[in-house]
């Protein structure tokens, strides 16, 4: 069986540390579970990734001697900024389908104020508008040219 | 199916393909139409599940047929164009996936030449195609609101679409500046409308409409162009139009889903194939007696090629708009800068076409890449600050033709059946240049008026390639245009063009409506002329 190119602790801990705990109701991207989400979308981009945890985990047993996942919220910040510094293209990758994940995450969505739901076949409504703000538009004339 | 020879033999069953279809469709005579796509089923669409919203960047329902992986799409070479090709093969073609966005063109449209001095003038005028738009407004239902002082009179079957909150807060920008705007005209069903359901602002119109309140074709011309016997046939993939030893069109070669040939016989072919499936199949054509393409002696087939170079503006407001409610692109428009004015630097103009707001995984990716959404500790403060506070602007600019600009087959590419591709080359003009940067500081102090703080603009918008247009163009003299002035190849009795590809100038608006205007317009002159029509 191959090593898995994106192993865990450390991929979901480096996902709550690029979209963090929204609220004590809400916690970060990796928490809620997105490496699952994001994992298959990757592609051929997962290898950037997987070098780049690598260098993330052996940035934080040089600097710190404890796993990634086991540091402060801030100290786990400045490793992502260094490795990601240093492998161009390492956060960038997975951002795409990290905020596309986390924002159709029903959790999200519900906490953005939306019902978590398609729009069809519920739809929406929507205020017809006051057309009364058309009068002195309605007044005005030589906006075409006769020919 | 049969290859029994037929009257008429359209190619394309996308807006100006149905059109056509259900025009001709009351002489009895036998019409067949050959599509490359097939039916949508409306119930697939992207916005009856969740994850609709990326479905519109990526996958089966995105704009460009380069990475949608369907079968029905043929592959374009746009590397070397600014403006990537947008469009989409089924029955209903690109109304599939557009806006509904469903303005006419002006009256001043038609005489470019004879005003402003620049490009041509068309051979027939807005008088000429005023009855069509009328018949086309009520065949594909159009919404709106009469009394536009930017336009002549015209009928609107149906009340406008809602303005929401978003809709009123940009009509009073354009106040406070005294410009014009207007609701949209659009065609969506905004009520229940000769069996389709009324629009309940889904939103998503981009990825088709799961409740068949948006006018596309497939829903509007086409079952009653089949209840009145055309015959449709899909997943029909057209090669080449075939002539006669006399130089008159004979039918054409197409290639079923199974890869089986097929050679479909016919009195007369319509052509309906979009501003780039046309000229690529009439290049496509080669004969003994049409070696440079077929209809093609002036030179002009894939030459002259428009777009609207799009501009977009973006701007941000501190209250929430409820932008993700409503129908995507169709909210009101602005034709304060419409006609020619000289002193602005350049010829001819532009609409201003407000568009909703963003959904939450579309404002997540629009803060990612105008570098407003950062990840970490404030991605969330930042996030708050865009969610449902942003409204969009898009300002269609008028494309001059050029012939520099054009449609070509390229040498290596060829679709799933081995049919040559075509290749898009194309600059923006000097004019086009001059129009945007006017358009974006315009757009910009509109959406300032209307109270946004802050505004990003973004031209050209590199994927608005959706309006194809003049590449076999319309006109009198045989040397300078493709087709005459109801559409006729000059070069060909029997062969007719009615999509945007007759176009001879761009105007600053959707084409749709205009396109369906002229295939309903050519099908009258067929339908009045038909014992002497390859006279």
């Amino acid at each position: 069986m191959s090593e898995n190119p994106l192993p865990e602790p450390i991929f979901s801990a480096l996902l709550d540390v690029l979209i963090p705990v929204r609220s004590p109701s809400l916690p970060g991207a990796g928490s809620l579970g997105l490496a699952a989400y994001v994992e298959p979308r990757l592609g051929v981009g997962v290898s950037g990734v997987s070098s780049g945890l690598a260098a993330l985990a052996a940035r934080a047993n040089e600097s710190h001697g404890t796993d990634f996942s086991a540091l402060a919220e801030q100290a786990q910040v400045e490793l992502v900024k260094q490795v990601g510094a240093e492998h161009p293209g390492f956060v960038e990758s997975l951002l795409f389908h990290l905020y596309t994940g986390y924002y159709e995450h029903p959790r999200v969505v519900e906490a953005l104020g939306l019902e978590s739901r398609p729009p069809f076949p519920k739809g929406y409504p929507l205020e017809a508008g006051d057309l009364g703000l058309l009068d002195s538009v309605r007044a005005r004339t030589g906006l075409f040219r006769e020919v | 199916m049969s290859d029994e020879p037929v009257d008429v033999l359209i190619i394309g069953a996308g807006a100006s393909g149905a059109a056509m279809a259900w025009s001709l469709a009351e002489t009895r005579m036998r019409i067949v139409c050959l599509e490359q796509g097939g039916w949508m089923n409306p119930a697939d669409y992207p916005s009856t599940r969740t994850g609709w919203e990326q479905e519109r960047f990526q996958g089966a329902y995105s704009l460009s047929p380069n990475g949608r992986g369907r079968r029905e799409d043929y592959p374009i070479n746009d590397s070397d164009s600014p403006i990537k090709i947008s469009n989409f093969n089924a029955v209903g073609g690109s109304t599939i996936l557009y806006a509904a966005h469903f303005p006419r063109l002006h009256p001043s449209d038609f005489r470019v030449k004879s005003l402003d001095g620049v490009a041509d003038d068309w051979p027939i005028d807005y008088a000429t195609l005023e009855p069509f738009y009328d018949l086309n407004a009520r065949m594909m239902g159009v919404a709106g609101l009469a009394g536009d002082p930017a336009y002549p009179p015209k009928e609107l079957p149906l009340p406008p679409v809602p303005l929401g909150k978003l809709g009123e807060t940009l009509g009073r920008g354009f106040n406070r500046l005294g410009w014009h705007w207007w609701p949209s005209d659009s065609a969506i069903a905004t009520e229940e409308y000769q069996g389709r359901a009324a629009c309940i602002n889904l939103g998503p119109c981009l990825t088709g409409c799961a409740q068949g309140a948006k006018g596309s074709t497939d829903v509007t011309y086409w079952p009653v162009a089949i209840r009145e016997g055309v015959e449709l046939r899909t997943h029909c993939r057209v090669r080449e139009i075939t002539v006669d030893d006399h130089g008159m069109a004979s039918g054409a070669i197409y290639v079923d889903a199974e890869g089986n040939e097929h050679h479909q016989r016919a009195e007369m072919v319509i052509v309906a194939c979009n501003g780039v499936g046309t000229p690529r199949l009439l290049l496509n054509s080669r004969s003994k007696l049409f070696p440079d393409g077929l209809a093609n002696s002036s030179g002009l087939v894939g030459r002259n090629l428009m777009f609207h170079p799009y501009a977009m503006v973006t701007g941000l407001f501190d209250e929430p708009l409820e932008g993700y409610k409503g129908p995507t692109g169709c909210s009101i428009i602005s034709q304060e800068f419409y006609e020619t004015d000289r002193d602005r630097g350049f010829v001819r103009g532009y609409s201003a076409e407000m568009v909703r707001g963003m959904g939450p995984v579309s404002t997540a990716l629009w803060g990612m890449s105008s570098n407003q959404l950062p990840w970490g500790q404030g991605h969330h403060a930042a996030y708050d600050a865009l969610w449902d506070r942003t409204a969009g602007m898009v300002l269609i600019c008028e494309d001059l033709p050029e012939p520099e600009n054009r449609v070509t087959l390229d040498p290596d590419l060829v679709d799933s059946d081995g049919i040559p591709a075509p290749k898009i080359e194309y600059r923006l003009s000097e004019n086009s240049l001059k129009m945007l940067d006017h358009a974006v500081a315009r757009g910009s102090e509109a959406l300032e008026a209307a109270g946004a703080r802050q505004t990003w603009p973004e031209a050209p918008l590199p994927p608005a390639g959706w309006h194809l247009m003049g590449t076999s163009r319309m006109g009198t003299d045989p040397g300078k245009s493709v087709v005459n002035s109801v559409g006729r190849a000059h070069d060909v009795k029997n062969l007719f063009v009615v999509d945007g590809s007759v176009f001879v100038t761009s105007g600053g608006v959707n084409p749709t409506n205009t396109l369906q205007a002229i295939s309903l317009y050519v099908a009258d002159h067929i339908k009045r002329n038909l014992e002497t029509l390859f006279d």
